[in-house]
C-alpha cells in the first residue's frame, strides 16, 4: 500500500455541451470519469481509488447549473452547487426542505464546490440527497450525443457507487415533485462520524383538512442505496395528524421490516436497523408537529432536524 | 465539436490577496501546492487532505474551499484570499487580534483555516451565537485548544467586544512577569501564517521521499523488484531493507527492533518496505508504482487474546537488541511469546490483605487503539554533508533522543550530528523517539543531495498509536472505606515494534494506585507485541488506561460500601508529603483541595437534574525519571537575552513560558528574550519535550541559568560600586542597591572593557537516580481531577458531556491563560477517546486510518460548559512553585463521564470507546435493578 495523496497526471477535457462531453466519455471508456466540483472525485483519485487518464469537467456547459421551476416541478441543474441550493430562492419557496438540507450537507468548504449531480451520481451510501430527493419523487436527466433520457432515482441509484448512468452520459439535472401546500415535513440525520450513518426523509400530505392522502418516507445510509419505505408510507394514508403521532411507533416498526441494513464501521445491522425505528418514530412525530404548526422542541446528540 | 483537451501546462490568472498573478499550471496541480510551492505562500496547510479539517483553507470568491482538493486551473479568473491576504501591511484583521487575546492559538497548524473559515461566517452574520460557530467549523478540526478558545474569539469577532474577554488570572499573585497571562511570543506569527513548520520547510536541491507500505499485517517478503524504478527519470534513489548493508538497519529506544525498512518480513499493514527519493513528489509515487513485491502470508495475531494465546504465531523471533534509553537496562522480555516486556511490582502482602477484605471490587476494562493526529503528520529533511557530517530537520519532541538513534545507526559522534527542530503542528507524544528520521537519512546518503520525507495523515496512522490495553484491576476495602489492597494485572498491545511502550507499561503500572494509600500492592503488566502500528508515547504515557479502570472501580466499590464516591476517593488520598511508595516522591499538592475544588464547581452535593448525573474522577501521574535539562542564557551587551533551551515548542507555549521565567529572573522585559529553537550542535541537552516536564525541569533550568548570569552582573557592580554583593539586586535591567544603579549595558561594557562581550549563565537540573522502585523518583506529581455532568439519549445510546469541570494542581500558574488552554484542550482530546476514538481492524487491515472515518472532537463536541479551574499553593519544585501541566486532564475524563452513565443509566461499561452503539447494547442488557428501600 502506499500512503500519502499524490493526484497522477490526467487530460482535462473542459466541455462546453452535453454532446463534446458524451463524446469523450464514449471514446475514453473507463480511462475517463465526469468531473464538476471534485469534492468526491478528486478524493478518490488523490487515494489511488481510481486511476483515469481524462477528467471531463462539466462545469462549464452552459444552463447545467441552472435551477428553475416549471410545470409544478423543480429541476436542480446537476452541476449547481449546494450553497447555490442554499441560497436559490426558487428552492426555497419550492422545495424549502431541500434548501434546509443543503445548509447541512458536508461542511462549508465542500458546500462551495460540490455538486448536486456529483453527489448522485457519485452514489455514496452515506450522503444526504439520494434520500431527500426520493421523498420529491426525484427523476435524473441523463444526457448523452445520443439524445436524452429521464429515470427515477430509484432506479438510477443501483447500490454503493454504483448507478444506471451509462458510460457515455451525464447526468444533467434532477426534477423534483414539489409537495403539495398543506404538507409537512422534515428531513433528519443522526450520526457521530464525518458522513452520516442514517438520513431519513418524511412527507404528510394532506388534503386539506386534517386527513394524511399521502405520505413519503425513504431512508438512506443505512442501507446499500436510499429507498422508500412503501409499507409505513401505506400505512400513514388516512390517518389523521393525531393518529400519525400515536402510530408512530407502529409505522415505525413497519418500516424497520423493510431495510436490510449493512453492518460497517457506523455500527451493526442490528443496530442500524433499531436506530431506523427509532428515527422514523421520531421523524413522524416532528413531521405531525409540524403539521399542527408546532415545532417539538426535542433535541438529539448527533443530530440534525431539517 | 472536438474538444482540445489540456493535457499540459497551461496559464492561469487570479487576483490573490489584491494583487494579480498569472502562471503555468499543470491541470492535475492542487491549488494548495500551487500556493505553497509555487507561491510560497505557506499559511495552508496540508494535513487530513481529505476536505474533513480545514487546514488548508483559503477563500475563492469569498467562499472557503479546501485548496487540497481543488483544481489550480479552477482559480483562473478568481479571487483569492489566503491568511497571508488578511489584515493591513501594518495592522492585523482584528479577527486576528480576537485569536490571539483569547489564546486561541497553540500549535498553529489551524489556525489559518480557523481564521478563514471564521472571515467567511462573518461576512454572513456579523454576529454568531457559539452554537452557530460551532456549527460552522464542523469542517475545521484543532486538536490543541479544544475549541473553546477558538469559539470565543470568534464569537466576540474581533473589535469592540473583544473587550469583554478577560485573560485568565491565577489564584497567586501574579509577580512582574510570572503569574500573568502574558501572549504568546509564538502568536503574531501564527495568526499571520508567517511560522514555520517542517513541512513548510526546503532545503536547496532537496529531493522527495515517499514510503511503500506492506498491505499484509505479517508477511515475509519473497522478492522485490526495483530496477524500473530505479530507472525511472528523475528518481535518485531506491531503498529496500535488503540494501540496508553499509548501516545499522534497526533502531528504536528501548529495543533495537524496529527496522529503517522491513527487512525479509513485515509485521504490520502499513509498515515501510521500499522508500524512493525523486526529483518530485509525483516522481516518487510513479515509481513506486513500478515496484514489484512478492509477499507470502504468514499468520498474524491481531489482538492480545490472539498474541496471548499459547501456541500463537510470533511477531518477532531474533534476541531483541537493548536501546539507548537508560531506564530500560532490566528489559524483561519473555522468550517464544510474544510479551517483549514485563513489569512487577508488589508491596506489603496483597494475597492475605485481599483474603481479609470485607468488600472486593474485581472487573476488567479495555481501552483503545488511538491516534494522535496531530494535525502536522511526521516529517524529516536530512542533508548530509561533504564532510560525512550528517543535519537532520525533524519534526520531533526529543532531538537528542533522535541524536542518539542516527549516531547508532550510521556509526557517527554525537558532535558530527545536528538534529534542528521548528515549530511543530502538535506532538501529544506521537513525535518522541526516532520515526522517519532514520529512513530520511538513508535515502539522502543513497540520493546523495537531501530529502525529505513529509508524511500524511494516512502515513501517520502507520506509524504510531497509544497502546490499546486490557486492564483487569481489584480493589479490597475495608468495611470502613479505607483501601487496603490494589492488584492491577495489565496487558498492553504496543503492536508491532516495542518504541517507548516497554517505559509507557513499566511506568503507566507502577502509578496504578494514583492518588490513593494502599499498604498492599501488587502490579503486573505485559507489553505484548502484535501485528498493528507500533504503540508508543501519548498524553497520558500509560496511565488513562489503568485511570480508566481504577477510578471506575472506585465508583462502583462507593456503591457497594454505601458510600458517597467523592468521600471515599477524600477518605483514602495520600497526605501532602506523604511518600507515594517508600523511598519515592513525596505528594508534593493538597489532593483533597483539588477534589473538593472539584465537587465544589460541579455542585456534588445538589445532585444532578432530571435526567442528567453527575460523575468524578481523580489522578495523579509521574514525569520522567531520572531526567536531565540543560539551559544556557545568554546577556548580549545591549542587555537583551537569548535562552538557549531544547525545549520544542509544539502548540503548549512552552517557549512562552520560558521566556517569562528568563524575562522574571533577569528583571528584563519579555520583549528583550529571545528563545532559540532546538539544533543539537547549538542549543544544550533536554532530554525530552513531553511528561509535562518543561516548565518544571527546563524552567528551573532556565530560572537557574538567568540567576547565574545576575549572579556575575551583581560581582561585576560590587568591584564597581565597590559594596558588598550581597547588598545589590536587579531590578529593571540594572543592578542597583546601596543608592547606586549601573545598567546591564554599562556593567557589560565595563567588565569586558569595550563595547561587547557577552555573560553567559549555566543552568542544569538533573536529579539522578534513586533509590524509588524505577531507578528515578519523579520531579512532582501531575494532580488532575474531573466532574462530568452528562445526559443521554437512551434511544441511539448517545451521550451529551453537558458540562465538564476539571482541576488540576499546578503549584503556580506561570501563564494562567495558557494553562487553561493546555487544560481545555487535554479534557478535550479526553472525550475523544472516551466517546468517539478507536482504531479498527479488520481482516488485518487498519480499517479507519483517515480523518473521514476516523473521528476527532469537533468543536460541537465540546461541553456546552467546560470549566478548567487551578489550585495553586506555590509548592511545585518548578520555578516560583510551578509544576507541570497539560496531560493530567485528559486522564479522568473516561472515568468521569462512565461514572455518570453508570448513575444515570444503571449500565457499567468497561469498554471504551463509550460509543452511541456500545451504550444503547448496555442498556437493552441491562437487568432490571432491584428497586431500592
Amino acid at each position: 500500500m502506499e500512503c500519502g495523496i499524490v493526484l497522477r497526471p490526467f487530460a482535462l477535457y473542459q466541455a462546453s455541451t452535453v454532446g463534446e462531453a458524451s463524446e469523450v466519455l464514449a471514446r475514453e471508456g473507463s480511462d475517463a470519469v465526469v468531473y464538476a466540483g471534485g469534492t468526491e472525485i478528486l478524493l478518490v483519485l488523490k487515494e489511488g481509488l481510481l486511476r483515469v487518464g481524462s477528467l471531463v469537467d462539466v462545469k462549464r456547459i452552459p444552463g447545467l447549473s441552472e435551477i428553475r421551476a416549471d410545470d409544478g416541478h423543480l429541476t436542480i441543474g446537476a452541476t449547481a452547487t449546494h450553497r447555490a441550493v442554499e441560497r436559490s430562492d426558487v428552492v426555497r419557496e419550492r422545495c424549502p426542505l431541500i434548501a434546509g438540507v443543503a445548509r447541512h450537507v458536508a461542511n462549508i468548504r465542500v458546500r462551495s464546490v460540490g455538486t448536486v449531480g456529483g453527489n448522485l451520481a457519485f452514489a455514496d451510501p452515506h450522503s444526504d440527497l439520494g434520500t431527500l430527493f426520493l421523498a420529491f419523487d426525484g427523476t435524473v436527466r441523463l444526457g448523452s450525443r445520443g439524445g436524452e433520457r429521464e429515470l427515477p432515482l430509484e432506479e438510477f441509484v443501483r447500490g454503493p457507487y454504483e448507478t444506471a448512468r451509462g458510460e457515455d452520459e451525464i447526468l444533467t439535472s434532477v426534477r423534483l415533485t414539489p409537495w403539495p401546500a398543506g404538507t409537512a415535513g422534515a428531513y433528519v440525520k443522526f450520526g457521530v462520524f464525518e458522513r452520516p450513518t442514517l438520513g431519513i426523509a418524511a412527507a404528510l400530505m394532506r388534503d386539506g383538512g386534517d386527513v394524511v392522502t399521502g405520505a413519503r418516507l425513504a431512508i438512506g445510509c443505512v442501507t446499500p442505496r436510499p429507498q422508500r419505505l412503501l409499507a409505513a408510507e401505506e400505512r400513514l394514508r388516512g390517518f389523521t395528524v393525531a393518529e400519525v403521532s400515536r402510530h408512530a411507533d407502529e409505522v415505525a416498526t413497519l418500516a424497520m421490516r423493510d431495510v436490510e441494513p449493512l453492518g460497517d464501521l457506523h455500527g451493526s445491522a442490528e443496530y442500524k436497523r433499531e436506530m431506523v425505528r427509532v428515527f422514523v418514530r421520531r421523524i413522524l412525530t416532528i413531521a405531525a408537529a409540524r403539521a399542527d404548526g408546532r415545532e417539538t422542541d426535542e433535541r438529539h446528540p448527533h443530530t440534525i432536524v431539517v | 465539436m472536438n474538444v482540445i483537451p489540456i493535457r499540459s501546462s497551461s496559464e492561469i490568472r487570479f487576483v490573490l490577496n489584491g494583487r494579480a498573478v498569472a502562471l503555468d499550471v499543470r491541470p492535475e496541480a492542487l491549488l494548495l501546492d500551487v500556493l505553497r510551492d509555487r507561491l510560497q505562500l505557506k499559511g495552508a496547510k496540508r494535513s487530513c487532505d481529505m476536505q474533513v479539517c480545514g487546514a488548508c483553507t483559503v477563500l475563492v470568491d469569498g467562499a472557503p474551499v479546501s485548496a487540497c482538493t481543488y483544481l489550480a486551473i479552477e482559480a483562473d479568473g478568481r479571487e483569492l484570499t489566503t491568511v497571508e491576504g488578511l489584515g493591513g501591511d501594518e495592522a492585523l484583521d482584528p479577527l486576528q487580534e480576537a485569536f490571539i487575546d483569547c489564546a486561541a492559538v497553540q500549535c498553529g497548524f489551524c489556525t489559518a483555516g480557523m481564521l478563514l473559515t471564521a472571515k467567511a461566517l462573518l461576512a454572513e452574520d456579523s454576529a454568531p451565537t457559539r452554537e452557530r460557530v460551532s456549527q460552522y467549523l464542523r469542517g475545521n478540526l484543532c486538536r490543541c485548544t479544544g475549541y473553546r478558545k477558538i469559539v470565543d474569539a470568534i464569537a466576540l469577532g474581533g473589535g469592540d467586544r473583544i473587550a469583554q474577554a478577560k485573560p485568565a488570572r491565577g489564584a497567586l499573585e501574579p509577580l512582574r512577569v510570572v503569574g500573568r497571562s502574558v501572549r504568546r511570543t509564538d502568536a503574531l506569527e501564527k495568526v499571520t501564517g508567517r511560522a514555520r513548520y517542517l513541512s513548510d520547510m526546503e532545503v536547496a536541491g532537496m529531493a522527495h521521499a515517499r514510503l511503500l507500505r506492506s498491505p499484509y499485517p505479517h508477511a515475509r517478503i519473497a522478492r522485490i523488484e526495483v530496477t524500473s524504478a530505479r530507472a525511472l527519470p528523475g528518481v535518485y534513489a531506491v531503498l529496500t531493507g535488503a540494501d540496508l548493508t553499509w548501516c545499522e538497519p534497526f533502531f528504536g529506544p528501548a529495543l533495537r527492533d524496529r527496522p529503517i525498512l522491513a527487512v525479509d518480513v513485515a509485521r504490520y499493514e502499513g509498515e515501510p518496505v521500499v522508500a524512493v527519493a525523486a526529483v518530485d513528489e509525483a516522481t516518487a509515487a510513479a515509481a513506486l508504482d513500478l515496484v514489484e513485491i512478492d509477499y507470502e502470508d504468514v499468520p498474524a495475531v491481531m489482538t492480545i487474546e490472539e498474541a496471548l494465546a499459547p501456541g500463537a504465531p510470533l511477531v518477532h523471533t531474533g534476541e531483541p537488541l537493548a536501546g539507548h534509553f537508560s531506564d530500560l537496562a532490566s528489559l524483561r522480555a519473555r522468550p517464544g511469546t510474544n510479551i517483549c516486556h514485563q513489569f512487577d511490582y508488589r508491596r506489603g502482602d496483597p494475597e492475605s490483605a485481599f483474603a481479609g477484605a470485607d468488600v472486593v471490587v474485581d472487573d476488567v476494562y479495555t481501552f483503545p487503539r488511538v491516534q494522535h493526529y496531530s494535525m502536522e503528520p511526521h516529517g524529516a529533511i536530512a542533508e548530509w554533508e561533504p564532510d560525512g557530517a550528517l543535519t537532520v530537520w525533524s519534526s520531533t519532541q526529543n532531538p537528542f533522543s533522535v541524536r542518539a538513534e542516527l549516531a547508532a545507526l550510521f556509526n557517527l559522534t554525537a558532535s558530527r550530528i545536528r538534529v534542528v527542530v521548528p515549530l511543530l503542528g502538535g506532538g501529544f507524544g506521537g513525535k518522541t523517539y526516532a520515526k522517519l528520521e532514520p529512513v530520511a537519512a538513508a535515502l539522502a546518503r543513497v540520493a546523495r543531495r537531501p530529502v525529505k520525507l513529509q508524511a500524511s495523515v494516512d502515513d501517520a496512522f502507520r506509524t504510531v498509536r497509544r497502546c490499546s490495553a486490557r486492564v483487569r484491576v481489584r480493589l479490597g476495602f475495608h468495611h470502613d472505606g479505607r483501601l487496603h489492597a490494589f492488584s492491577c494485572d495489565a496487558d498492553y498491545d504496543i503492536g508491532a515494534y516495542a518504541d517507548i511502550a516497554p517505559r509507557v507499561i513499566q511506568k503507566g503500572t507502577y502509578t496504578a494506585t494514583g492518588p490513593y494509600r494502599v499498604p498492599n500492592v501488587l502490579l503486573h503488566s505485559n507489553a505484548v507485541y502484535t501485528n498493528t502500528t507500533p504503540g508508543g508515547a501519548f498524553r497520558g504515557f500509560g496511565v488513562p488506561q489503568l485511570v480508566w479502570a481504577v477510578e471506575s472501580l472506585m465508583d462502583v466499590a462507593a456503591e457497594r460500601l454505601d458510600r458517597d464516591p467523592v468521600d471515599l476517593r477524600r477518605q483514602n488520598l495520600l497526605a501532602h508529603g506523604e511518600e507515594f511508595a517508600p523511598g519515592d516522591t513525596p505528594v508534593d499538592g493538597k489532593l483533597e483541595e483539588s477534589l473538593d475544588r472539584v465537587a465544589e464547581a460541579i455542585q456534588w452535593q445538589a445532585g444532578a437534574p432530571a435526567g442528567r448525573a453527575k460523575g468524578v474522577a481523580a489522578m495523579m501521574k509521574a514525569s520522567v525519571a531520572p531526567s536531565v535539562s540543560e539551559a544556557i542564557v545568554r546577556l548580549h551587551a545591549d542587555g537583551s537575552a537569548s535562552v538557549l533551551v531544547s525545549t520544542v515548542e509544539m502548540g503548549q507555549g512552552a517557549r512562552t513560558v520560558l521566556a517569562q521565567i528568563a524575562a522574571e529572573v533577569l528583571a528584563i522585559p519579555l520583549e528583550r528574550v529571545t528563545i532559540v529553537s532546538p539544533d543539537t550542535s547549538i542549543t544544550p541537552y533536554d532530554q525530552t519535550t513531553s511528561s509535562s516536564r518543561s516548565t518544571t525541569m527546563v524552567g528551573r533550568a532556565v530560572q537557574e541559568a538567568s540567576a547565574d548570569v545576575i549572579g556575575q552582573l551583581v560581582k561585576i557592580a560590587a568591584e564597581c560600586f565597590g559594596v558588598q554583593p550581597r547588598h545589590l539586586r536587579a531590578e529593571d535591567s540594572a543592578i542597583v542597591g546601596e543608592g547606586q544603579r549601573a545598567t546591564y549595558p554599562a556593567l557589560i561594557d565595563h567588565h569586558f572593557g569595550m563595547r561587547g562581550g557577552e555573560l553567559i549563565g549555566r543552568g542544569v537540573v538533573a536529579p539522578g537516580r534513586t533509590r524509588a522502585p524505577l531507578g528515578g523518583s519523579t520531579p512532582f506529581w501531575e494532580v488532575a481531577m474531573g466532574g462530568a455532568e452528562i445526559s443521554l439519549d437512551a434511544e441511539t445510546g448517545a451521550i451529551v458531556v453537558e458540562s465538564y469541570t476539571s482541576v488540576a494542581d499546578v503549584g503556580r500558574c506561570i501563564n494562567p491563560q495558557q494553562c487553561e488552554a493546555q487544560d481545555e484542550g487535554a479534557v478535550v482530546q479526553g472525550i475523544g477517546h472516551t466517546l468517539l476514538e478507536e482504531m479498527v481492524y479488520e481482516g488485518g487491515a487498519l480499517l479507519n486510518g483517515n480523518l473521514v472515518s476516523y473521528r476527532v472532537p469537533r468543536a460541537e463536541d465540546l461541553p456546552p460548559r467546560l470549566e478548567s479551574l487551578f489550585v495553586e499553593n506555590g509548592d511545585g519544585p518548578g520555578p516560583f512553585g510551578a509544576k507541570g501541566v497539560g496531560e493530567g486532564s485528559l486522564i479522568p475524563v473516561s472515568p468521569a463521564i462512565a461514572n455518570a452513565l453508570a448513575r444515570l443509566a444503571g449500565v457499567r461499561l468497561t469498554e471504551l470507546p463509550l460509543t452511541p452503539e456500545r451504550v444503547w447494547r448496555a442498556l437493552r442488557d441491562r437487568t432490571p435493578r432491584p428497586s431500592g428501600p
